[in-house]
């Protein structure tokens, strides 16, 4: 079973992405509401995939993945950005950062599962 | 003793002519310093404006940026929530309340949509949505087009054809393909949002020499001759409510036409031939150029490349491949390592261009230019700068010996590039200087050209073209680069923004003087957006179409026969 660590501030958010994630895909499914916490999350119980808000007190998602690329034991896990800036230009920035991809809120909760599969090439 | 008289009279008459002409001296430069003073305080005025007007637009950047999230990352959250409960995945909802859930889901979605359309305007309105411009093929968009819609269509029960082209040409033009995708999609969705069960959408699609034209038409109610028009206007639709019970944003045609005439095209509606019972409905004619970038403009015989071309440079390789590419197009080429020598070479050979680098050791390039400019031998000489700079991002306070140089190409170069602004350098010091003045105001244009008219004078012909419009402004520039640009910023098929990042993508045009004669106060980065080649701001409400006159015609003796250390003066106090 694939497992997903979700980082985001929004606890609905969290809440509606983790039940879809779990419910359409089958996803094994944990969650952290910052930055720093999602980082201690991924060491302690590395995930398969990271889908991390963009905008988040403290530290932002850029910046998270920065810091989690700079951590051996954790720089290897894909990570994907959930983002409500839909401005060419910010997709852009994002996209030179590095992830595996980019993905835009509001999401279909029915879709992203397979969204994120497409993203990161799994096939099951 | 008669003598001493004359004498002491004539020193008497002398020193009062002196002293007379000293006070009318004294009193001209009261004069001149109150001018002075004036043009000071004007451009504080109008610095202090255009740190307000960017300051103003730093803060509308950050509340649309606040405004897409803050709205998003709730809509997020009920928008998941709805799709998870409607989906019936987690445990049976009843019929009513499912009705009510899918009531909540398609209304979400309504707003996201919204919210996008309204971004994507505010972002094409203000410019910032610039355009990435490839060669397009139009066919295999419009397939795009349908391939994204088929899910639409088919749950609408409509069908969509594209007709094959009659010549069975495949359309190719210049644009930017996301946007023009975006333009179809939406299209399409209008046709099938309002075309009844069974029947068929068409697409024809045509060419002229300059255009081609695509025709979507559909079998829908169609729309009142009154309203052909209007509907392209924001939130306007054919019948109250349609946004609600087709789902659509009131603002889907309005960025429609904001893609067309980003373009330089057009788009309008027509009803269908009413003699033709079995089609009702209406047709969305899009029309746009097809090609929007000139690999090379055509050279008139007259100025065949000939004559001596001197290549100062002191990168042994770059001269050496620069000096190929020219024999190899027709011109006698001399070299030059350093500046000094170039100099030397100018005073004794008959040159008609150099090709200046500006970064070399020893005499630097501007020194070279300068001595050059000053020098009563070489001045006439004109010259192309090769620097790393954009012709856009050369200093433009400060220094008066940036527009001594009649051409600029930046590095690295495309030979294209080097022989079309070599080609328009050598051009433009012949002939009468061509004008184009891009002006929809009609009254205005003609005080313009009326002033030109009388203001001829032998030896300074100058021809001016007029043109209303963007589109007829690519084409004038396309059919003859004119010397001179005179733009208004507001047009009505588009802005001078649009033009002049279309200008810059040619390389033919992308460092012609232009002059922006604009209606209304321009922001520094909107300054920056419209630079192009040596460029002038002059606001309208400031500036005389008699000053406009003067200016060209400055700029025109300019062109022809450069004055040393004579930079372009705009009317005081007005140049950027």
């Amino acid at each position: 079973m694939r497992r997903i660590l979700i980082i985001d501030d929004e606890d609905d958010i969290r809440e509606v992405a983790a039940l879809s994630l779990e419910s359409m895909a089958g996803w094994h499914v944990t969650t952290a509401s910052s930055g720093a916490e999602g980082i201690r999350a991924a060491l302690a119980d590395p995930p398969d995939a990271i889908l991390m808000d963009v905008m988040m007190p403290m530290m932002d998602g850029p910046t998270t993945f920065k810091e989690m690329q700079a951590i051996p034991a954790i720089a290897h896990i894909p990570v994907l950005l959930l983002t409500a800036k839909v401005q060419g230009v910010d997709q852009r920035r994002f996209a030179g950062l590095g992830v595996a991809a980019v993905l835009f809120k509001p999401f279909d909760p029915l879709t992203l599962a397979s969204q994120m599969s497409t993203a990161l090439g799994w096939t099951t | 003793m008669a003598l001493a008289y004359l004498l002491v009279a004539t020193l008497l008459v002398a020193s009062v002519a002196l002293l007379i002409a000293y006070n009318r001296a004294q009193q001209q430069i009261r004069v001149l310093t109150e001018k002075c003073e004036e043009a000071i305080r004007l451009s504080q005025q109008q610095q202090q404006t255009l740190r307000e007007h960017r300051h103003l637009e730093t803060i509308k950047d950050e509340f649309i940026s606040t405004v897409s999230h803050e709205l998003r990352t709730p809509l997020t959250s009920i928008r998941g929530a709805l799709g998870l409960l409607s989906s019936g995945m987690l445990g049976k909802v009843d019929a009513t309340a499912h009705n009510l859930l899918r009531i909540a889901s398609t209304n979400t979605d309504r707003l996201v949509r919204l919210i996008n359309d309204i971004l994507d305007l505010e972002r094409m309105d203000s410019e910032r949505a610039s355009l990435q411009i490839h060669r397009c093929s139009l066919p295999e968009l419009l397939v795009q087009a349908v391939e994204t819609m088929a899910p639409m269509a088919e749950a609408a029960g409509v069908s969509v054809q594209i007709v094959p082209e009659p010549n069975g040409d495949i359309i190719a033009f210049d644009g930017d393909p996301d946007r023009v995708l975006q333009l179809l999609c939406n299209l399409l969705s209008n046709a099938i949002k309002f075309s009844p069960p069974g029947a068929p959408i068409l697409l024809h699609t045509s060419t002229t020499p300059t255009d081609f034209v695509l025709r979507i038409e559909d079998a829908g109610r169609g729309i009142p001759a009154e309203q052909l028009e209007t509907i392209f206007n924001r939130f306007q639709q054919v019948e109250p409510g349609d946004s609600r019970q087709k789902g659509g944003t009131g603002l889907g045609l309005a960025i429609c036409r904001s893609i067309a005439t980003q373009h330089g095209g057009n788009i309008w509606a027509e009803r269908n031939d009413t003699s033709h019972p079995g089609r009702p409905g209406s047709t969305f004619v899009l029309q746009m150029p097809r090609i929007t970038v000139l690999e090379s403009l055509p050279m008139s015989p007259a100025i065949r490349p000939s004559g001596t071309i001197l290549v100062c440079d002191d990168d042994a390789g770059v001269r050496h491949i620069l000096a190929e590419q020219l024999r190899q197009h027709g011109y006698t080429v001399l070299e030059a390592e350093r500046g000094d020598q170039a100099i030397q070479l100018a005073e004794h050979q008959r040159i008609e261009a150099i090709l200046l680098d500006l970064y070399m050791p020893g005499l630097s390039g501007w020194e070279t230019l300068e001595r050059l400019k000053n020098n009563p031998v070489t001045a006439d000489i004109p010259v192309v700068v090769l620097s790393a700079l954009s012709p856009a991002a050369r200093p433009s306070r400060g220094a008066p010996l940036i527009d001594a140089a009649q051409g600029w190409v930046q590095k690295p170069f495309t030979e294209t590039l080097l022989l079309a602004e070599l080609g328009r350098v050598l051009r433009a010091s012949a002939g009468p200087g061509r004008i184009l003045l891009i002006e929809d105001d009609n009254d205005l244009a003609t005080v313009v050209l009326s002033h030109f008219e009388a203001g001829a004078t032998a030896g300074e012909e100058v021809s001016i073209q007029h043109v209303r419009s963007l589109h007829q402004a690519k084409a004038a520039c396309l059919a003859a680069p004119p010397d001179i640009l005179i733009l208004d910023v507001g047009l009505t098929d588009g802005t001078g923004f649009s033009l002049v990042e279309w200008l810059r993508q040619q390389p033919a045009l992308s460092n012609l003087p232009l002059i922006v004669y604009s209606g209304r106060h321009l922001s520094e980065r909107e300054m920056e957006q419209l630079r192009l080649g040596p460029t002038q701001f002059l606001p309208k409400d400031r500036v005389a179409p008699h000053d406009v006159e003067e200016l060209v015609r400055t700029m025109v003796r300019h062109l022809r026969t450069p004055a040393p250390a004579a930079p372009i003066a705009a009317p005081v106090g007005l140049s950027a």
